[in-house]
This record gives C-alpha cells, sequence and structure tokens, in this order.
C-alpha cells in the first residue's frame, strides 16, 4: 500500500513536470531541432515570385542541406540564372557561383540582407536555419496548440531585423510562421510554413512562403521532390563543387 | 559555309540522341548590341549574337561544357557590285568557339580534378580587372568590356587537400589577344613620334608569333589558394608571353625629299613570369579585395633602321627587364537605401609595361535595384586615370557610363547606356574623348 502510494505521487510529481510549459529557449531550439532533423536533404524545389499585380515569375531549384549548419542552393531556371549557387557553411562562411564570371565569390556580410536572385529571401535567410544560435527568446503566449516566441538579436549578432516573432506548434515543435521586423520595429516580412506532414520519421513542410509586406511581393517555395538522410558526403558543401554547374 | 552547318547538325544530332540517355541541357541567349556616337549620329557597332551551351555528363565522374557563338558583326562592306554577290561582305557573320572543356572529377586521386580542352581561367579576386590572370589572351575588342578574355587549349588540374586548394595549368600553344577595332583601334596604343619635319606617309606592320612549339609556345601556371582569418588567400605564378604585341623593330625609309616617310613596324611578344598574391574578405561591413602582380618580363631592345636615311640603325629598349608590379584594390558596400557601391584603384591597365608606363585608375560604380530588382540604374559609374600626378589637369582621362537595365520577363533584358569621354594628355581615354556614344542592348535567353 505504502509503495503504491510512493508510485502515485511520482506519478503526479512527474506528471507536473511533464506538463510545465517548456522555457522559451527550449522551444526555439525544439524548432531548430524539427527542422533540421534529418541528417541530411536533398530538395528539389519550385519557387513562384508574385508581385502586388499578380504577376508571376518562376524558378526551380535543388537545395542540399547536412545538418544545421551546411547548404548548398543551385539553381536550374530559368536560363539566366541557371547555375547561380549559393553555399552557407558554418561560422557565418557564404559564398556565390556566377557562371557568367567564372569565379566564387565570397559574400560579404553587408550583401548578406540583400534579396537572394530577386527572391524575397536574403542571403541571410538561405542559410540554414539556426534561430536558437542568433536570437534571444521570450514567450509571448500560449494559446490551444501553438507557442507564440518573440526573438531578439543576440548581443553582437548582427541581423536587418530589429525582432522576430514565431509561431510554434506545440504538438511538434514545427514554426509555422515567422514575422520578421525591421529596425523601426515595423512588420517586414511573413514567412509561413504548410502542409506540414511526416515524410518517414521527420516533420516537413512541403509548402512555405516568404512575403515582403512592404514590396507586396511574395515567394512561395513548393517541395517536388524531397530525399532524407541519403548519406551525403561532406564533399557537396564546398567550394569545389559550388562552381560543379549540373 | 555547308561545312559549319553541317557541324552544327551533326552536334545537335548528337546531343538531341544523347539527351534522352544522359543528363544533358542546351541553354543560350540571343542578343542584340547598337551602339552610335553622340556627335554625328554615326553608329559604331551593330552585333548579333546566337550563343549555344552545350553542357552534361553520363555520370558523376565527368561533365563536359561548350559554349559555341555565331555572331554577326559590323557593317556592310561594299565597294563595287560584285561585293553584293556576297552575303559573307554584305552581312559579315562567323562562328566563335568560346570554350570546349571536358572535366574529369577524382581523376586517379580522390582530391584531384582535372579540365581538359578549350577553356576560360580566370584567376585573382578583384572584379573585371585581374593583373594576375594572364592564362588566358584578352579580348579587347569592345575596350569597355574590361576584363573579357578569350579561351585557350590546356589542361587544368585542381587538387584539394583540406582548407587549400593548388591549381596547375599547361597551356601547350599561344594564342595572341584581341585588339580594339574601328574607332577604337587607337585606344591602347601610344601614338608615333617623329623627328621634326618628318610625316608618316603610310606605316605597315608585321606581327612575329611565336613559334607553335614546346620550347616557344608553351605556359604554364601554378596557384596555391587557402582561407586564413575568414580571408581568401592566393599566391600564383605564370611562365608565358605577354599576349599584347610589343614593337621591337621599325625601318623608316623616305619617300620624298619633303620629310615624307614610311614606316614599317615588327611586332612580337616578349616572355615573361609574373608572380602573383590576391586577398578577399570583408572588413566590418565592407567586402574587401586587393591582388598584385610581379612582372619580370624579358628584355626587348627595339631597332630603328634610319639606313635610308644615312643615319643607320639605332638601338633602344623597348622593354627592360626590370620588374615592375603592377596592383589592384577594391571594395564593395551595399547602404541600407540598397544603394549598391563598388570601387577599384588599380596601378597598371592591362597594356601598360614597365615601371615608368604604369598609370593609376579609379573605378567606380553606384547601382540601385527598384521593381523587385526588375530595373537597375546605374546613375554614375565609370573610371578615372591619370598619368601624370605632378599635371594631372593635363593628363588625365575620364570615362562616364551611366546605364539603366530593365528585366520585364524571367530571361528578358534590356539596357540602355552610354560611354561620355574626356581627358587630356595621352592616355586611354583621353584618345576616345570624340567618341561619346550611347548604346542599346537586348538578350533573351533560354
Amino acid at each position: 500500500m505504502k509503495k503504491m502510494a510512493i508510485t502515485i505521487t511520482m506519478l503526479l510529481i512527474f506528471g507536473s513536470i511533464y506538463a510545465q510549459i517548456p522555457t522559451a529557449e527550449d522551444i526555439l531550439i525544439n524548432a531548430d531541432a524539427v527542422v533540421n532533423a534529418p541528417q541530411d536533404q536533398e530538395i528539389s524545389l519550385k519557387m513562384t515570385l508574385t508581385d502586388k499585380g499578380g504577376n508571376e515569375k518562376v524558378r526551380e531549384m535543388r537545395m542540399y542541406q547536412k545538418g544545421d549548419e551546411m547548404r548548398l542552393v543551385r539553381f536550374l531556371s530559368p536560363a539566366d540564372q541557371k547555375g547561380v549557387s549559393f553555399l552557407s557553411l558554418p561560422d557565418d562562411v557564404q559564398y556565390l557561383y556566377l557562371p557568367a564570371f567564372h569565379k566564387v565569390r565570397r559574400i560579404a556580410s553587408h550583401i548578406k540582407n540583400d534579396n537572394f536572385a530577386g527572391t524575397d529571401f536574403s542571403y541571410d535567410d538561405m542559410s540554414a536555419s539556426k534561430y536558437a544560435e542568433e536570437y534571444d527568446a521570450t514567450l509571448l503566449e500560449k494559446t490551444d496548440d501553438l507557442y507564440i516566441l518573440e526573438l531578439i538579436p543576440k548581443q553582437g549578432v548582427e541581423k536587418s531585423y530589429s525582432k522576430l516573432k514565431m509561431w510554434v506548434r506545440q504538438d511538434n515543435f514545427y514554426p509555422v510562421k515567422v514575422e520578421f521586423y525591421d529596425n523601426n520595429s515595423i512588420l517586414w516580412k511573413l514567412f509561413e510554413s504548410r502542409n506540414i506532414k511526416k515524410h518517414g520519421e521527420y516533420w516537413v513542410a512541403s509548402e512555405a512562403e516568404m512575403t515582403d509586406l512592404k514590396k507586396e511581393h511574395s515567394t512561395k517555395m513548393i517541395t517536388e521532390k524531397i530525399e532524407l538522410n541519403k548519406g551525403l558526403a561532406d564533399d557537396i558543401f564546398t567550394k569545389r563543387n559550388l562552381k560543379r554547374v549540373k | 559555309m555547308k561545312k559549319i552547318i553541317l557541324f552544327i547538325g551533326i552536334l545537335l544530332a548528337i546531343f538531341s540522341n544523347s539527351y534522352a540517355q544522359a543528363d544533358f541541357s542546351i541553354n543560350g541567349y540571343m542578343k542584340t548590341d547598337n551602339r552610335m556616337l553622340t556627335d554625328n549620329n554615326s553608329f559604331t557597332w551593330n552585333e548579333n549574337q546566337l550563343e549555344l551551351k552545350f553542357e552534361g555528363s553520363y555520370s558523376g565522374n565527368y561533365h563536359l561544357y561548350s559554349e559555341v557563338r555565331l555572331r554577326g558583326f559590323g557593317f556592310p562592306e561594299i565597294s563595287q557590285t560584285a561585293d553584293l554577290q556576297g552575303k559573307d561582305k554584305i552581312y559579315k557573320w562567323k562562328l566563335e568557339f568560346r570554350e570546349a572543356y571536358l572535366d574529369l572529377y577524382q581523376f586517379g586521386l580522390q582530391d584531384l580534378d582535372v579540365r581538359i580542352g578549350r577553356q576560360i581561367i580566370t584567376w585573382g579576386t578583384a572584379d573585371k580587372l585581374n593583373p594576375t590572370s594572364n592564362i588566358c589572351p584578352e579580348d579587347l575588342e569592345d575596350v569597355f568590356n574590361f576584363g573579357k578574355q578569350a579561351g585557350v587549349n590546356s589542361v587544368l588540374a585542381t587538387y584539394y587537400w583540406k582548407d587549400f586548394t593548388f591549381s596547375g595549368v599547361y597551356v601547350p600553344t599561344f594564342t595572341p589577344a584581341v585588339l580594339p577595332s574601328g574607332i577604337y583601334a587607337s585606344a591602347l596604343s601610344a601614338p608615333m613620334e617623329f623627328p621634326e619635319g618628318m610625316t608618316l606617309n603610310n606605316s605597315t606592320d608585321k606581327i612575329i608569333l611565336p613559334e607553335q612549339k614546346f620550347t616557344e609556345s608553351s605556359q604554364a601556371a601554378f596557384k596555391l589558394g587557402t582561407n586564413l582569418f575568414d580571408y581568401d588567400l592566393s599566391v600564383s605564378y605564370y611562365y608565358g608571353r605577354d599576349d599584347l604585341p610589343l614593337l621591337n623593330k621599325v625601318i623608316i625609309t623616305p619617300v620624298d625629299t619633303l620629310g615624307n616617310v614610311d614606316v614599317a613596324a615588327e611586332m612580337i611578344y616578349p616572355k615573361m613570369q609574373v608572380i602573383g598574391a590576391d586577398f578577399a574578405g570583408s572588413l566590418l561591413d565592407v567586402g574587401i579585395w586587393g591582388e598584385a602582380a610581379l612582372t619580370i618580363p624579358e628584355k626587348i631592345m627595339l631597332s630603328t633602321d634610319l639606313t635610308a636615311l644615312g643615319m643607320g640603325i639605332q638601338e633602344s629598349i623597348a622593354l627592360d627587364n626590370e620588374p615592375y608590379i603592377k596592383y589592384v584594390f577594391g571594395c564593395d558596400y551595399t547602404f541600407t537605401n540598397g544603394i549598391y557601391l563598388n570601387t577599384q584603384y588599380l596601378h597598371g591597365f592591362v597594356h601598360e609595361r614597365g615601371n615608368d608606363d604604369l598609370n593609376d585608375y579609379l573605378t567606380f560604380r553606384f547601382e540601385k535595384k527598384f521593381f523587385n530588382d526588375e530595373l537597375k540604374i546605374v546613375p554614375i559609374g565609370g573610371a578615372v586615370s591619370v598619368t601624370d600626378w605632378d599635371d594631372y589637369e593635363n593628363n588625365y582621362g575620364l570615362v562616364i557610363n551611366p546605364e539603366l537595365s530593365f528585366l520585364p520577363y524571367d530571361n528578358i533584358e534590356m539596357i540602355l547606356g552610354a560611354f561620355i569621354l574626356d581627358g587630356k594628355g595621352s592616355n586611354m581615354f583621353s584618345s576616345l574623348k570624340d567618341n561619346d556614344e550611347v548604346y542599346f542592348k537586348a538578350k533573351v535567353s533560354f
């Protein structure tokens, strides 16, 4: 009887701990982890750029990612951008290859906040997602199924956004919406992830959209093909591979 | 003509057949480039291009690439009825092989890539003006398109080890630079100077190319690159020849008693070695780069034959073997309002040789994009050169190049711009100062 009472007490204690709201930092770490959960990813994407008049432009690209710090993006179309490639490495190192110039160029920090190839994503946005490393998080609100966080760039981290507001699902920690605010704290961009489904053991959003509210311009990314844990070699994420036009 | 059409047909047949079997693609563009002098509305440039790029691979171990350009360039050259009976005089066109090479990845060694064939190899970190890039000859046909180079048949081997990249190049045959033509022909050459009372009646010249044999025409180059303290660094060495001709023999012959003379000149391509170094990185938020090339030229004597004037043969130094350094430093920055600035300081332009001949240049370009990059305006762009700092007011050159680019749809670009030139003294820009022109270009990629 005594044993049963102890067991019930333990269960109540652990149940109480389990029911506690995780810290904002934990939520953010989990959000990064769920997005970058696969060891590696190879994704074929179709990007549709839509301006305020409803005119559309389409880009196709292939993205390779390993872990949460190495990403290579290669444009397949349109023809005038074919072969343009972008490499993001640890320690904020980014390279761009422009086939017309036969050169790999290191991206200086002043360009990192420029739009990437006419999309609404900056070069910095195109890097692998690691919000927890770059932002301090505060939990603003907990709704029935979402955590709402406010993210402020950490001391010494230079961002073109003064703050972010992030909506994270409670059930799987997938970030479904991010608002990006400019230096005057005015809402600038909106990022939304849609069609979040299990792909094997990983959660994957097959559609995402970044909207620049100032320009009234949006970039929608549709995943056309995804392969996870293929065993991508580190060699893919090198300057050597960057200039291999495929 | 039939052979060329047959060749293209075979090429297309091969690629269309292979297309189904492997990862092959055909891309390219069509482009028109038209220019007009502003003072007398003469057209100076009439160019139409169809460029085809073939590339692909059957496996991840190799890749082939070819860039072929069909190009109509120039104006009808008709002087008699017979000329009207040949299309090649009415509309001049030619086929150019820009590049055609084979990449072999992990060739023999895991970390070795080899590229064989006609290729453009560009070294250096600066924008377009690269004193350390000497493997491929300059293509100066369009004198304002600085830094354009032509392909050469070569073997390039690149070995990767940790953060280091080692490249070695061998070029068996010599290819000279393409010089400016038409109204730009004199842009890179100094005016001929004669003693008082002597005037030029006629001039001819002869170019002596090096023999196409291993010991005469071969060029080799090496480069070691790495990344240190967040800076990309490299050192390089080149052994080969200057791709611009140098005067080494002049024969002056009088044609009358009034001082009129004929001049027969002979030019060669001197051997040279170039030791280079470059860097690129960021300082605070500013992108910075620089490169320097120490050139060790072969000593070339200039023989002036004045025998017909009773003055014998005079020898002087055309190019001393004293080493000289060309260098360039540059930076770029994007301001918070989106204006992009790119500027470079250059000591020694591509055609300048020897310590006494190197001039200073400053290039600059402000640009701003609008409407989701559909419109790009360059209100101020261009270059300034100073050939004598002690008397810069009388020895300067200036080219201003405002430009407007419009990309209404994917793959389509239209450019409207102008070259406004000014200068005093003897320099590249002042020699063209009467050639202010406007241009219109349109390009569709596919």
